[in-house]
């Protein structure tokens, strides 16, 4: 089966010489349809580098990054723009609505800038803010509302577009821890009741838990990798086989 | 001690058969799977607060079996209750075996540490998970105090990851430093130092 | 709804205030080019229907291209050209009277100002026009002294059928007999006195002339009409025109030079209102770099995000521009209504409503757009250039920032030096280019400035708020923001540039006009008649009156001026025909070109011309030119032997030749203006009382003292000045608008900063000097930047008059920069009051919370 996702040797480098930051070292990580995974790692390990680059959001150093088949890293900015609009659905942790438009406009913004007829993306953001249970609050203002309650619109937006993956860089870090556990299980439902793909960055053990595979990076690479055993006995053989690897 | 006092309460409430006991602990302590108390272990605390008269036994339904016993509660058992209500319940000191393990690695330098560390991380994600999935079942409306409780244990996995991330994170830092040894101490009284 | 003019809509009203500054000052740029222009063509339009005939129903008509009289053996080649019906020449001339001519109340307004006296021919008249006569007769062929005039006139003067009319002409009071009365105008204009050709020619001095031909052809489709036209054109030659008599075109030059100026500054205020623009729009990008981040991540891409951008400028340039008309046609009809009681007393004219054209509202809607959208596209390339990560993380780009500081510093050194080497250069036609390169050098070095400038006048005013410890952190605050620091601060430079430029021409103006001013008419008398600027609309007098003047005991030397028009490669002139002795003896003219002496000599003996400088200047004369002039009887060459100015005619296109040519050339020998100088030790009374007799039948002209009218045109002077002074202050407005905007948006960008420092224990006074401090700084930059600018841009400016052929003496404007000074801490304060309050009122904790 095709990976969604996948990338190979994904280097990351910020700025030259002696102040250079490798903030990325070699990333190989592939994700495959309807997966939920989790990236998990100290603060500054390159979790957003490494998300933001999935994302078309910024250029790897060197390395490739294969959205479907689909050489990133070739694409000119309005190609990887327009890719971006149609394949993936983003949630940050701040600034993730703009302040003047109210929750149904944000909600249908990707798919308006596709050019869907407004009708059309209206009806399609209603439908998933209602999903998300926001059905009585769509014409509230992100500062009308709760942080939770952006973030439900943020992920409705993101999931409005119908996008192959959605990436959420940290989406509960503003947040209380009740509704941090809220946002996961939403993310949870989204992957296994409507078989979404989704990449989630986090800090929070408790957020990762929810997902089916926690990778974890440190200092720019992959240390570690866990599958929930929940998800199929091959793949937890699978990495039962690779621990054994690492100990080794 | 907390089956002991459980079972005063849960006779404060009304008089019980020792059946009934089991099953009221059961479902109040958050399911088999949680709290699996064998029918023995009842008995045998029933048989010992009789003993300090804290309970009764209802003389009018008497039979052999244990389970079909019915129980009271005495003025003195009310008496104990109520000390056990008043006093904090207090959390054993940490005595953890993932910690002597890595000890043991770090002093013997037979496992990798850090390899210790991936693999109960491994395991505590797996239970955290299952324990996430479990609270994703329940009803909010209906089971709020399972989901406290699985809160609970979810929170203290939590804390074991933290905790794992910081060994993780200065494992070299205690490399550097000298395994914890046994003192070596004189025999007798210490000696003072003169001044 | 388009998500473009939603999103517009919204960021706009989010920010209500800067909105409403921001497109106020494109308003302002409109209202100006639109207001001047709504009102020029008005007040020319008014101009020229005083100075024009009413046609009636007559099809084509025929003048000299000088708008002089001449032979009516033309008549005959006109009627001899195939399609003309009727043709029949008449001699018309604007009589204005002079103040109180017929009611003799000085204290109300006199309702008639000048009529038109028309002699024609009766019987072929009627067969052109139907005259309908209400009251008693029309002219007939033979009909000395009678004259028909409208009822509305009669009614204004208080005559009737049978009265006498009295009417100042070039021989003296002449008294017409009314003999009827036609309906009262319908169209706005001067009325009319119609007299038989025979006696026009009489009281108008001009025997056996007319100037005006009026043809009827004999159909009416279009195209045989033009063939026509142009049939008769070749036939009497190109001295002729087709079209009305157009006396007092000179004036018109002028007028439109005025217009131009308006325009230059009408443009400036809309460049200015285009910099706030472009001002506002790089604090909105920098505001939304989030915002602008999150939608590119979103997936749009960079033209939707310039489109963006640009929609909001377009939606303020629209916005601005037509409120711009709405209020420039506000401010055409206020200037109409002040310039009514000027325009009567000094040009003799009535103005109407403020001129619309549909032409002059797209040109103003294309320029104010057109700067609106210009000035947002440089913010919207640089939002366009927005990375999505942005909306992620804060801090990106600032090295950049550093290098473009660099890099813009090093260009603004280059066209700084351009800039002077023009000046020195002092080639006149690069003196434009080289204030837009000493302004934008000043604005590229300006971010590179900034820091040390703001360390500077931070210490000083540490020294002023020692105590609070509040000037190092504005300075520091200004220092960290270069970009925002430069935007406002060359704002301000721009407000004091204008001032100070306005200062440095107006003071230099005054100064050469009262030099002019004393100099051209610093004789003992001056016997003036109604209008000194339209010289050719003036009822002059024949010789004898200066020959009377002459034999006035005590009286030295009498000079006079006569007038005619002309016309010298398309370019109106005013030819003054001097007596070159007694001109030079007052020596009235400033000369910049040419030797006085010699060129005096040569206006006597020869066909030679003195001409001012700006006929030079739009002609393009230089001295030693021969030129050739449109004279009545063909065309003569004149050589230029001197560029020299006196005050009357300074502003206008104007020739001096000798009388003797003119009466020669153009057949014009009445005098139009006297000046008379006494000899020492006359008896001044006694000559103002023989010279008040002799004018009694002169209606026409008014008697001064030269010193009195010297001083009088110095108040005058001062009264124009000071308006001119309130232009500029007007044009520094929407520069200072665009202070206080960006001063507040500055407050605003770092509430979360000055809630920190409410936190850590800051007074609210604290925060106030602060904010105070800096806006002090920052006008104490653009201040001092702007008196430099303005310095370059008022010597340039004056040049540019010279070179425009006005004289010019320089004069460096000393009270202008102090004015400037004043203004700019005066402003600086004011701007940052509501700010400084506004950051004092601030609640901590929201402050911090503040994203
Ligand atoms: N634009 C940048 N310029 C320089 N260094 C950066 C930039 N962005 C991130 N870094 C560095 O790269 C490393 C990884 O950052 P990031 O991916 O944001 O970490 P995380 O999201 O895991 O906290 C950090 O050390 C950070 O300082
Ligand atoms: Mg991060």
């Amino acid at each position: 089966m095709q990976p969604i996702v996948s990338t190979q040797d994904l280097t990351k480098v910020y700025g030259h010489g002696a102040t250079a930051v490798h903030a990325l070292r070699g990333i190989n990580l592939a994700i495959q349809p309807g997966e939920f995974v989790a990236v998990m790692g100290p603060s500054g390990c390159g979790k957003s580098t490494l998300l933001h680059l999935i994302g078309g959001l910024d250029r790897p150093t060197s390395g490739k990054v294969m959205i479907e088949g689909e050489d990133l890293t070739r694409l000119n900015d309005d190609q990887v723009t327009a890719l971006r609009r149609r394949k993936m659905g983003f949630v940050f942790q701040f600034f993730n609505l703009i302040p003047v438009l109210n929750a149904l406009e944000n909600a249908a913004l990707p798919m308006i800038l596709d050019g869907m007829r407004p009708n059309e993306a209206y009806q399609r953001a209603r439908e998933w803010l209602e999903r998300v249970g926001l059905g009585p609050r769509l014409t509230h203002r992100p500062s009308e509302l709760s942080g939770g309650e952006q973030q439900r619109v943020a992920i409705a937006r993101a999931l409005a577009s119908e996008p192959s993956i959605i990436l959420a860089d940290e989406p509960t870090g503003n947040l209380d821890s009740r509704a941090s556990e809220e946002i996961a299980m939403l993310l949870r439902q989204i992957s296994s009741e409507w078989g979404r793909t989704i990449l989630l960055v986090t800090h929070d053990p408790r957020i990762a838990a929810y997902a089916d595979r926690i990778v974890f990076l440190k200092d720019g690479q992959i240390v570690d990798e866990t599958i929930m055993e929940s998800r199929n006995g091959d793949e937890v053989s699978a990495v039962v086989g690779k621990m054994k690897e690492i100990g080794d | 001690m907390s089956v002991r006092n459980a079972i005063l309460g849960l006779l404060s409430q009304r008089n019980r058969y020792g059946y009934e006991l089991l099953q009221a602990f059961q479902a109040m302590a958050g399911g088999r799977e949680t709290w699996d108390l064998k029918p023995a272990q009842i008995y045998t605390t029933l048989l010992r607060l009789k003993e300090s008269g804290l309970i009764a036994e209802d003389e009018t339904c008497s039979s052999e079996l244990p389970e079909k016993r019915r129980y009271a509660i005495t003025a003195a058992g009310r008496e104990e209750l109520k000390r056990w209500f008043e006093t904090p319940v207090r959390v054993e000191p940490q005595r953890d075996e993932f910690f002597l393990k890595l000890m043991l690695a770090l002093a013997t330098g037979q496992a990798d540490p850090r390899r210790l560390i991936y693999i109960q991380r491994a395991s505590l994600f797996q239970e955290l998970h299952r324990l996430s999935t479990l609270r994703m079942e329940l009803d909010p409306s209906t089971s709020l105090a399972h989901i406290l409780l699985l809160d609970q244990a979810v929170m203290h996995l939590e804390a074991d990851l933290r905790w794992l991330d910081m060994i993780e994170a200065r494992l070299e830092e205690v490399r550097k430093q000298p395994i914890p040894e046994p003192e070596h101490r004189p025999r007798g009284r210490p000696q003072k130092i003169a001044k | 709804m388009n998500l473009y003019i939603k999103l517009a809509l919204r960021y706009l009203s989010g920010r209500k205030l800067r909105t409403a500054l921001t497109t106020l000052a494109i308003l302002f740029g409109v209202l100006v080019i639109f207001g001047m222009n709504t009102f020029m063509p008005t007040f020319v339009q008014a101009f020229q229907t005083q100075m024009m005939a009413v046609a009636g129903q007559i099809d084509v008509t025929i003048t000299h291209k000088t708008g002089e009289a001449f032979d009516p053996g033309v008549l005959e080649k006109v009627r001899q050209v195939e399609g003309v019906k009727v043709a029949t020449g008449s001699l018309e001339r604007l009589i204005n009277l002079p103040a109180d001519y017929f009611d003799h109340a000085p204290n109300l307004p006199d309702r008639v100002n000048a009529v038109l006296l028309k002699g024609i021919d009766p019987d072929l008249a009627r067969q052109m026009i139907v005259f309908n006569v209400v009251e008693g007769r029309f002219l007939q062929p033979d009909d000395p002294s009678a004259a028909v005039i409208t009822r509305s006139l009669a009614r204004e003067v208080g005559v009737g059928v049978g009265d006498t009319l009295s009417l100042p002409t070039a021989i003296g009071i002449a008294d017409l007999k009314i003999v009827g009365l036609l309906p009262e105008r319908a169209l706005p204009g001067n009325e009319e006195v119609l007299v038989t050709l025979a006696e026009a020619q009489r009281l108008l001095n001009m025997p056996g002339k007319i100037n005006l031909i009026d043809i009827n052809l004999d159909t009416l489709e279009e195209a045989r009409r033009a063939e026509i036209q142009q049939r008769i054109l070749t036939a009497v030659g190109d001295a002729y025109k087709i079209g009305a008599l157009e006396s007092g075109s000179e004036i018109l030059t002028n007028i439109r030079n005025a217009q131009m100026i308006f325009n230059l500054m009408g443009f400036l205020a809309l460049l200015m209102g285009g910099f706030i623009i472009f001002n506002t729009f790089r604090t909105i990008v920098a505001e939304r770099r989030r915002d602008i981040g999150m939608l590119r991540a979103l997936g749009a891409n960079r033209a939707t995000i310039r489109g963006l951008i640009l929609t909001e400028g377009l939606i303020q340039g629209v916005v601005g521009t037509v409120a711009g008309l709405v209020f420039g046609y506000l401010f055409g009809w206020l200037l109409l209504q002040l310039i009514v009681p000027v325009g009567q007393q000094y040009l003799n004219i009535k103005v109407g409503l403020p001129a619309v054209s549909p032409s002059l509202v797209l040109v103003s809607s294309i320029m104010g757009i057109g700067v609106t959208v210009l000035a947002g596209l440089l913010p919207a390339q640089s939002a366009a250039r927005v990375t999505p990560l942005e909306a992620l993380r804060p801090s990106v780009g600032q090295v950049s920032l550093k290098r473009l500081t660099g890099f813009s510093f090093w260009s603004g050194v280059v066209l700084m030096v351009l800039g002077v080497a023009i000046l020195i250069s002092g080639q006149a036609a690069w003196l434009g280019i080289g204030a837009i390169f000493f302004v934008g050098a000043l604005i590229l070095m300006a971010p590179a400035l900034i820091n040390p400038i703001a360390v500077l006048f931070g210490n000083l005013l540490a020294l002023l708020f020692a105590r609070q410890g509040t000037a190092q952190l504005a300075e520091g605050n200004l220092s960290r923001q270069p970009g925002r620091a430069t935007v406002t601060a060359s704002t301000t430079m721009i407000a004091m540039a204008v001032v100070i430029m306005m200062a440095s021409v107006l003071s230099s103006v005054t100064l050469t006009f009262i030099h002019v001013l004393e100099k051209s008419l610093g004789s003992d008398f001056l016997i003036m008649p109604p209008t000194v600027a339209v010289w050719g609309s003036n009822t002059g007098a024949a010789p004898e009156l200066a020959q009377k003047l002459r034999e006035i005991p005590g009286v030295e030397l009498v000079s006079t001026l006569r007038f005619a028009g002309s016309q010298m490669n398309g370019v109106a002139v005013g030819l003054l025909g001097v007596d070159p002795r007694a001109y030079r003896q007052l020596d009235a003219l400033s000369f910049s070109a040419g030797d006085p002496e010699s060129a005096y000599r040569a206006l006597e003996n020869e066909r030679a011309i003195i001409i001012n400088g700006v006929l030079a200047a739009a002609a393009g004369i230089h001295l030693g030119d021969e030129i050739t002039l449109l004279t009545p009887t063909g065309q003569q060459v004149y050589r230029v032997v001197g560029i020299a100015t006196d005050y009357l005619n300074a502003k206008t296109t104007t020739g001096y030749i000798s009388q003797q040519n003119l009466a020669v050339d153009f057949g014009r020998n009445e005098d139009v203006f006297y000046q008379v100088n006494l000899k020492s030790g006359a008896d001044q009374a006694a000559v103002e009382a023989a010279i008040t007799q002799l004018l009694k039948s002169y209606p026409q002209f008014k008697l001064f003292s030269g010193k009195r009218y010297v001083e009088e045109n110095k108040r005058l002077l001062d009264v124009v000045l000071l308006s001119m002074y309130a232009m500029a202050a007007f044009l520094a407005i929407p520069s200072l608008i665009a202070m206080v905007n960006t001063l507040a948006i500055g407050v605003i960008e770092r509430t979360r900063e000055i809630g920190m420092l409410r936190a850590v224990g800051a007074t609210r006074r604290q925060i106030r000097t602060v904010i105070l401090s800096e806006a002090l700084i920052l006008s104490a930059i653009g201040t001092s930047f702007g008196i430099l600018a303005g310095l370059y841009m008022g010597y340039m400016a004056v040049k540019a008059f010279e070179g425009m052929g006005f004289p010019m003496m320089y004069l460096f404007p000393a009270s202008g920069i102090l004015a400037a000074i004043a203004i700019g801490i005066l402003f600086g304060a004011l701007a940052a009051t509501v700010p400084a309050r506004q950051a004092a009122r601030l609640n901590v904790v929201e402050a911090l919370r503040y994203e």
